[in-house]
Formats: structure tokens, C-alpha cells, sequence
């Protein structure tokens, strides 16, 4: 009932949750991004598609922190970021997966997932060494939380199993998981589909749609497969060699006639294809 | 009416009272793994969430004999429904987890149900799919609330929402529940089992409060788990007959505690946390934990694997003793303990099984040897026979464990075999009947005695022995008949036998079968005997491996009555695959598609030839084809 509250709420409001204006990265005479403007309005999931290279991974980059661009500014809720470290941006709430699955792989997925619970961690090493009382209480607090994206995410058969021993469609929802463990105000999803079966594909879109019904979260995804797309994003941002050149609802970007040239090369064979 | 029954404890809300009551906050009624923690309920919880349920349903208007779909997982909240049903004059009506949309349907408008209660999102969406055609039907009720969010209809709405309903309605009726509680009686139809009869739809057996409360307390009572608080672990379907008795009757009139898994797919986990004292395996579970084992051993060092293999063979020495009525003996008994102790205990740890008393299996698709071997673990399955109609008609006594058996019939069953071979049983523990249906259950009694469609006999013991249902005999020359079945579940324990197909024919002496090797298994039987290999069919045709199957086969040969003996098989050159149709997904024998596929082959294995040439077309993953080409041996036992 709360969260229904919530999400009714947040759709009166309808805040910007992030800006991007004139957003320009070069790495030496390479130029990535240029003058990329783009928003994000609360409780909605964006998609950014385009080409092999197209900037969609550096995209994501600047915003949580890795690349510093070098022109245009990124404000999230009110509060510039473009030159706050990964860590600070983290702490704001902004989480994310990546491309290619970044988890400790010798651990199990518990503490991944508790691991990802550091950033609210209050008690210091010392407390936590000796492990009663108040670094007790918050390892249990902790814990609940950890428990609920277990229950929420499917994890409970791998709950105790080593990361690095699971399938590859495990491994990217234990890392959805680790990114909301952190509880963010934020999702940044890299490719959350890519090297995924059908069924795999589809639970995650059902995880990926259940995130944003229950938390109204908003979120940024970087996503190939386009039925994917069509299917949960509300809005579509194409890049293409580092300059945006559609925006819109899904159904109708896959019609611009900007966006085919760009995905299949020469207006003939798209026409043809 | 209602005086004459109070004091009497014949239905199960009439025990839920009557045991939270007297045990109240004591003492542990269910555990249920939930965010990895076990989460308990005491017997004063159970009955106030029952008692809650029952005034919820009660306000929602469920009219006694009306009945309640349950759809779910086995969790706390599918019994409280249950036992809410029954408690306000209605009928539980259980419905298998992976039913289609088409079945459900089928289920709630031949059951006339009112009111469902399902697990989760899941379910719900099947339930509103078809919910516009099941006129009755007023209201969905959900449990576990994820992913259910934004459904707006006015006709779903979540058990917690009934049972604070039900709160309010106390508060205004108090003496309401056992008043209700009161008005049950012993002939009352407790539950409506589907059955999934071979021909036509399923048949819903009605099972009296009777059956439930009189036939488990005899049962619990003739087994040894008639003790309060033995631990159980429920994850067999409740929409099943035997869950009905073990999980919900045991539960309240054997006051066995129930735990629940957390998920279907820890239930490996789960049960090694509980150790349970009482527990049931379909035969396939018992085949996959021998198996699993089996493959663990060998990824095991050396040292260890020797341990195993010392200690399993006193174990089984100590097995056969038993199973041969010698006693045991000081010596053996001694050895026994050495091994149980060097090596069972540890693994019927990791198998969840070090405080297993009581463990049932049922289902005549249970190989001896499976038995053998744990009765070497010393854990005695007890492999009993019955359905939902019968009850309970045979159980092996403790101590009484022969692997080929069902056991002597049960006190309250009398089983007498009819001309043809088919088991009859007359039993006081019987179902009420189908429901809406006297004609098939009409059709099933004969003098008296149900049909039970098994063929089957009595040993001179006593002991009843299942072979195979009456319609999958099949029949030789000369009148004669024999139960593939039955041979394949005792070829199929071979480790070197992954699959096979036993045929025969009305015109054929003899039985054949095409026997696929386990590539596993026998390729490392290949590497230690320095045979070379190139391919699956390549190997297939090795004379060693030919002798090697021709062995086994000879070994389960003995134990099979001369006609039915394999005389003549062929090492198939492929393996069944599901995606060649050849095998359903739970990589069962299509029988009559095999047979038609192989028939060339079938037909060699009777007409003396040698050797055939094969060509084969096999569909790959992606949907390609690919021809196969090879020379088969046919080879003989003798």
C-alpha cells in the first residue's frame, strides 16, 4: 500500500532525476561523446541504443564517475556530479552493473550482496572485529535487506554458492542484486541481456519491470536487443558515433529512418531488409 | 447432531482445536524457511490463523459444501487454507503448481469451486485468465503479494486482508469458529484429489474427514511415528493423497512437525538442516540421490573412494542378511557399525538423512537395487502400495524389507489378486467415491472390491508384489505376458545402462531390447580397459562393451521369470534425446514413437540377422540435420 502511495506521489512531481547537457569526452583526438544533452524523469527506465561504439558504455561512464568529460555538465537530483569520484557518486545513490559482470568471484553470493552494503556501513572496523551490540544489530539490519533482494531476485538456491561456480544468467542477477543492495536512488543497467537464452532474457526484463513497479526506481539501460527494449523502456536515447540522433518512445524510434541508416548502414537495404 | 460429534475428535479442525489447546505456545506446530531464517509457529499460532481464515472465508460467504481451489507451493499458508475450508463447512480442492491455465479451468468448473487461493503472481494470472468462465467463482486470494503490485481487481486481494476479516468478525461473532468447528463430522468429505486417470480427464476422488483422521492415526500408529514432534519435511504436493495424509493428517493427528522449504529448488538443502525423522521420496528422487552419490565417489581421491567401496560392501553383505531373514549376527553387526561410522554417518549427513526413521517410497518404478543399497546405509525404504481411492493397502513392516515387495497389506486391507492377475482390495480406509461421477466409481468395484488396474501377487509370505499397471502389460506369443517396465527400471540401475526400450509382440517369442550405453560410465570403463574410441557409436559397438552389457543384462535376467528374459539387444548407436521427441522432457520412453523410429532394428533383434546397417537422421540443437551411418550388431544372451 505504501509504495503504491509512493509511486502515485512521484508521478504528481514527475522530478528530473538526472540532466546531461552538452555533454562532450574525447580520449586524445578520439572524440566519444559530443554535445549529448539528455533527461531522466523519476520512476522511468531509458534506454540508450546504438551501434558497436556508438558511446553508450562511456555514456554511463561519466555518469558514475569513471571518465571526467571534458565539456557539459551532469546533474543528478539538483547536484552537479561530472567531477565527484566513483565512490562520492556510489554514496548519492547511483549503482550499477556492467557489461561484463564485475563480482567477487570467490565469494558466495551473499556476501556479494553484503558487500555492496559497505557504503551503509556505520560501524567501524574495530566494532565490526568484536561483533556484539551495535555492529551486531547493523550486520542483522543488514542482513534483512540483503534477504529481501534475495527473496525478491530468485537467489535463494545460490544463496550460499560461490559466485564464480555459477551460470552466466545467474551471475548478471546477482549483479542487479549487488546494485540494489546499495539501495540506490539510481540504476545505471549496462547490457543486463547480452549472452542470455530467451528464458533468462525474460525473467530479467520481468525483474528489471518488478524494480521499477516497486520502487518506481528510475533507470538508465544500455541495451542491443531491441524487442528487449520495446518491451519495458518507457524512452529510447539513439547514439550514434557519439552524437545523440533520435529520442523518443520506442515504437517509434525503430521507424526513424536516422536510426535504420545507422543500424544497418545504407537506406537500400534497409528498405530492402 | 452438533453435541453428539463435540467431544469426539473426528475431523482435523476438531484436532487443530483440540492441540492448540493443549500444547498452545509450547510447542513448535510448522517451521518455514523464509529470508533464509526458520521462521516457527507455535500450535496457538496455527489455530489463530486457521480461526481467522475460516471467519475470512466465512465473510467472503463460502457455504458449507462449497469448495476451495488451493494452488501453491507446500507452505504454511496452503494447510491454514485447507484446514479454513473444512473448518467452515467447505472442501479443499488441491491443484498441482504446474498446471496450465486449460487445467485449472477444468479443475475449478468440474469442482464448481468459489473461492481460490493461490501462491503467488504466478498463479494468480492463470486463475484470471479463466477466471470469467467459472461462473462461481467470487474471489482469488493471493499469499505471497511479489510482483501482484498494481493488479487492480476487485475480486483479488491478499490473505492477510482475509484474515484481519476474519479478526473483525470474531470480534463480533466470538463463539462463531467453534461452532463451526462443531458442526463437522468424520463423513464429511475433507479434500477432492484429482487423479490423472490414464484414459479421459482426471477423476476427483473425495476423501472423508474419516479417511484423514482415523486411517493416518492407525497408520502413524502400525509405522512407529505416532510420537508427537517427529520432524517431517513437506515438499511432496499437497494436492496429492499422500501429502494429504502425511503432511496435513499427520501433522494434526500424528502431531508431526512440519517443515517447509524455502523454495523447490533448496529442497536438498533444506532438508539437510531439518534432518528429518519421517520423510517420502518418489522413486525418481531416490534414483537421483543414488546416482549423485554414486558420481561424487568417483570425483573423490582415491583413499577415500577405497573407504567407500569397503564399507559399502559390508554394508550390503549386512543388507542381504537381512533382506534373507539370517539374523545379522555379532560379527557382521560389528563390521557394520565400524563402516557406519567410518563412512554412512558422514553421508547420510550430507544426504539429510543421519535422523531418518521412518522414509517412504511408493510407485512400482522403484528399482530393488536402489533399496539394496540403502538398506546398506541402514535406511529402510519402505516401498508401500495404494492410490488415492485405496488409501494405504500394503506397507513392509519394519524389519520385514524385502526389495521386491510392497510389504503385507495393511490391518484395515484385504487384498485378494482376481483370474487374470489384477489386485482387488477392500479396504475401511477407502475414498467416497469420484465426485459427480457414480459411474466411474461404480465401474471401479467388483463384489465389493475395487479394482485396483495393477497386476500384481502374493508371495507365499504374504507380501504383495506390484508389477505393472494392467494396460502397459505387454504380450508375447502364446498368450503370455510380460511388464517392460519392469525390466527396464531393473536394467536402468546398471551404471552402465542409461536407457532402455524392452520390446516383445503377440507374435514374438521372445523379449528384445535396444539399450543405450551411458556414454559416461562406459567410456571410463573403455579408459581403464586401454579400449580405443572414436564416437558414441563407435563405442557402442566395441565387443567389450557389447560383453559388458550382455553381463548385466544376464545379472537382472535371473531375477526375472523365464519368458520375460531378455534374449537378444542391440547397443543403440545414439542416444535418446528429448529434442528428437524421443523421450519426454522428464526423460521418460516414448514408447510407440521409439518403437516405430527403431523398427528396422526391432525387427533384426527377431530375425536372426547379425548385423544391420543403420542410417539415422539426427536434428541437432539448432534445428540442423545430420545423417548417421553404421553397421549395429545384434547380439544374443545366453
Amino acid at each position: 500500500m505504501k509504495e503504491m502511495d509512493q509511486v502515485g506521489m512521484q508521478e504528481q512531481v514527475s522530478v528530473r532525476v538526472l540532466e546531461i547537457k552538452g555533454l562532450g569526452l574525447h580520449f586524445g583526438g578520439l572524440q566519444v561523446l559530443t554535445n549529448v544533452n539528455l533527461e531522466l524523469k523519476d520512476g522511468e527506465i531509458l534506454a540508450v541504443i546504438g551501434p558497436n561504439g556508438a558511446g553508450k558504455t562511456s555514456l554511463l561512464n561519466c555518469i558514475n564517475g569513471f571518465y571526467r568529460p571534458q565539456r557539459g555538465s551532469i546533474i543528478f537530483r539538483g547536484k552537479p556530479i561530472h567531477r565527484l569520484k566513483p565512490n562520492k557518486i556510489a554514496e548519492l545513490g547511483i549503482a550499477r552493473t556492467f557489461q561484463n559482470i564485475e563480482l567477487y568471484t570467490g565469494l558466495d553470493v551473499l556476501d556479494n550482496l553484503m558487500a555492496a552494503r559497505h557504503i551503509h556501513m556505520k560501524r567501524g572496523a574495530l566494532a565490526g572485529a568484536f561483533f556484539f551490540g551495535p555492529a551486531r544489530r547493523e550486520e542483522i539490519r543488514h542482513r534483512q535487506v540483503v534477504e529481501e533482494i534475495i527473496d525478491f531476485l530468485e537467489l535463494e538456491p545460490v544463496r550460499k554458492k560461490v559466485v564464480g561456480m555459477l551460470p552466466y544468467g545467474v551471475r548478471k542477477r546477482v549483479e542487479l542484486g549487488r546494485a540494489l543492495a546499495m539501495d540506490p536512488s539510481l540504476l545505471l543497467l549496462d547490457e543486463p541481456m547480452a549472452g542470455m537464452n530467451l528464458e533468462e532474457k525474460e525473467d530479467m526484463a520481468r525483474f528489471i519491470l518488478d524494480v521499477s513497479e516497486l520502487k518506481s526506481m528510475p533507470m538508465l539501460i544500455v541495451e542491443h536487443d531491441m524487442e528487449v527494449i520495446m518491451d519495458i523502456a518507457h524512452r529510447a536515447v539513439v547514439l550514434d558515433f557519439g552524437n545523440k540522433i533520435a529520442e523518443g518512445p520506442p515504437r517509434e524510434i525503430v521507424r526513424n529512418p536516422r536510426v535504420i541508416q545507422a543500424y544497418l548502414g545504407e537506406e537500400e537495404e534497409s528498405t530492402v531488409g | 447432531m452438533a453435541e453428539a460429534h463435540q467431544d469426539q475428535l473426528d475431523t482435523l479442525p476438531k484436532f487443530l482445536r483440540e492441540r492448540g489447546r493443549t500444547l498452545g505456545e509450547r510447542h513448535v506446530a510448522m517451521r518455514v524457511k523464509d529470508r533464509g531464517i526458520w521462521k516457527c509457529y507455535t500450535w496457538k499460532d496455527y489455530l489463530e490463523k486457521v480461526r481467522h481464515l475460516t471467519l475470512g472465508f466465512v465473510k467472503l460467504g463460502l457455504q458449507p459444501g462449497e469448495k476451495v481451489l488451493i494452488l501453491g507451493e507446500n507452505k504454511p499458508e496452503w494447510f491454514w487454507a485447507e484446514l479454513a475450508a473444512q473448518a467452515a463447512g467447505g472442501v479443499a480442492v488441491g491443484v498441482f503448481t504446474d498446471c496450465v491455465p486449460k487445467e485449472v479451468l477444468y479443475y475449478a468448473q468440474n469442482s464448481e469451486a468459489t473461492i481460490v487461493v493461490a501462491h503467488d503472481q504466478e498463479q494468480v494470472d492463470k486463475v484470471m485468465e479463466i477466471k470469467t468462465q467459472v461462473p462461481r467463482l467470487r474471489k482469488i486470494i493471493y499469499w505471497d503479494p511479489k510482483g501482484l503490485w498494481n493488479y487492480k481487481d476487485p475480486d483479488l486481494l491478499s490473505m492477510d486482508r482475509v484474515l484481519d476479516m476474519g479478526k473483525a468478525h470474531e470480534a463480533q461473532q466470538p463463539g462463531l469458529f467453534d461452532q463451526l468447528v462443531d458442526r463437522g463430522c468424520g463423513e464429511d468429505v475433507a479434500v477432492i484429489c484429482y487423479t490423472s486417470g490414464t484414459t479421459g480427464l482426471p477423476k476427483g476422488a473425495m476423501l472423508s474427514q474419516r479417511w484423514l483422521v482415523d486411517g493416518i492415526r492407525e497408520w502413524a500408529g502400525v509405522d512407529g511415528w505416532d510420537r508427537p514432534g517427529m520432524e517431517y519435511l513437506s515438499f511432496i504436493p499437497p494436492a496429492w493423497a499422500t501429502e494429504q495424509g502425511l503432511g496435513i493428517a499427520g501433522g494434526l493427528v500424528a502431531g508431526l512437525r512440519l517443515n517447509f522449504p524455502e523454495e523447490p529448488e533448496t529442497v536438498q538443502e533444506n532438508i539437510r538442516e531439518i534432518g528429518p525423522e519421517i520423510l517420502f521420496y518418489g522413486a525418481r528422487l531416490w534414483e537421483s540421490v543414488n546416482s549423485m552419490v554414486q558420481a561424487r565417489i568417483l570425483d573423490s581421491t582415491a583413499l577415500r573412494r577405497w573407504l567407500y567401496h569397503r564399507c559399502l560392501s559390508v554394508g550390503l553383505k549386512v543388507a542381504d542378511r537381512k533382506i534373507g531373514k539370517k539374523g545379522v549376527g555379532l560379527f557382521w553387526g560389528a563390521l557394520w557399525w565400524l563402516a557406519y561410522q567410518a563412512c554412512f554417518r558422514a553421508l547420510r549427513d550430507r544426504l539429510g538423512l543421519s535422523r531418518a526413521k521412518v522414509v517412504y517410497s511408493a510407485g512400482g518404478a522403484l528399482s530393488p537395487e536402489i533399496i539394496r543399497y540403502f538398506l546398506a546405509l541402514g535406511i529402510e525404504i519402505k516401498l508401500f502400495y495404494g492410490s488415492t481411492e485405496m488409501g494405504v493397502v500394503s506397507i513392509p513392516r519394519t524389519g520385514e524389507i524385502r526389495p521386491e515387495t510392497s510389504g503385507r497389506p495393511m490391518p484395515w486391507a484385504e487384498v485378494r489378486i482376481s483370474e487374470d492377475g489384477e489386485i482387488l482390495v477392500k479396504s475401511r480406509y477407502m475414498y467416497s467415491g469420484y465426485y459427480k461421477n457414480p459411474e466411474a466409481t461404480a465401474a471401479k468395484l467388483k463384489e465389493g472390491y475395487y479394482c485396483s488396474g495393477d497386476f500384481g501377487y502374493l508371495d507365499e509370505e504374504g507380501h504383495l508384489i506390484v508389477i505393472d499397471r494392467m494396460e502397459d502389460l505387454k504380450p508375447l506369443s502364446r498368450g503370455r505376458k510380460f511388464s517392460p517396465q519392469y525390466t527396464e527400471v531393473r536394467l536402468r540401475f546398471s551404471p552402465f545402462i542409461r536407457d532402455v526400450l524392452v520390446v516383445g509382440g503377440q507374435e514374438r517369442d521372445y523379449v528384445g531390447a535396444l539399450v543405450n550405453i551411458d556414454l559416461e560410465n562406459v567410456g571410463r570403463f573403455a579408459e581403464s580397459n586401454h579400449i580405443a574410441y572414436t564416437t558414441f557409436t563407435d563405442l557402442s559397438q566395441k565387443p567389450q562393451v557389447i560383453e559388458l552389457i550382455r553381463e548385466e543384462i544376464r545379472k537382472v535376467n535371473r531375477t526375472l521369470p523365464e519368458h520375460a528374459r531378455v534374449m537378444r539387444f542391440v547397443n543403440l548407436h545414439k542416444e535418446f534425446d528429448a529434442d528428437e521427441a524421443e523421450l519426454t522432457r522428464t526423460r521418460k520412453i516414448r514408447r510407440s514413437f521409439v518403437e516405430e523410429r527403431y523398427r528396422d532394428l526391432i525387427e533384426a533383434l527377431y530375425s536372426g540377422q547379425r548385423e544391420l546397417a543403420v542410417e539415422a537422421t539426427v536434428t541437432y540443437r539448432d534445428g540442423r540435420q545430420g545423417v548417421i551411418r553404421t553397421l549395429i550388431s545384434v547380439n544374443e544372451v545366453i
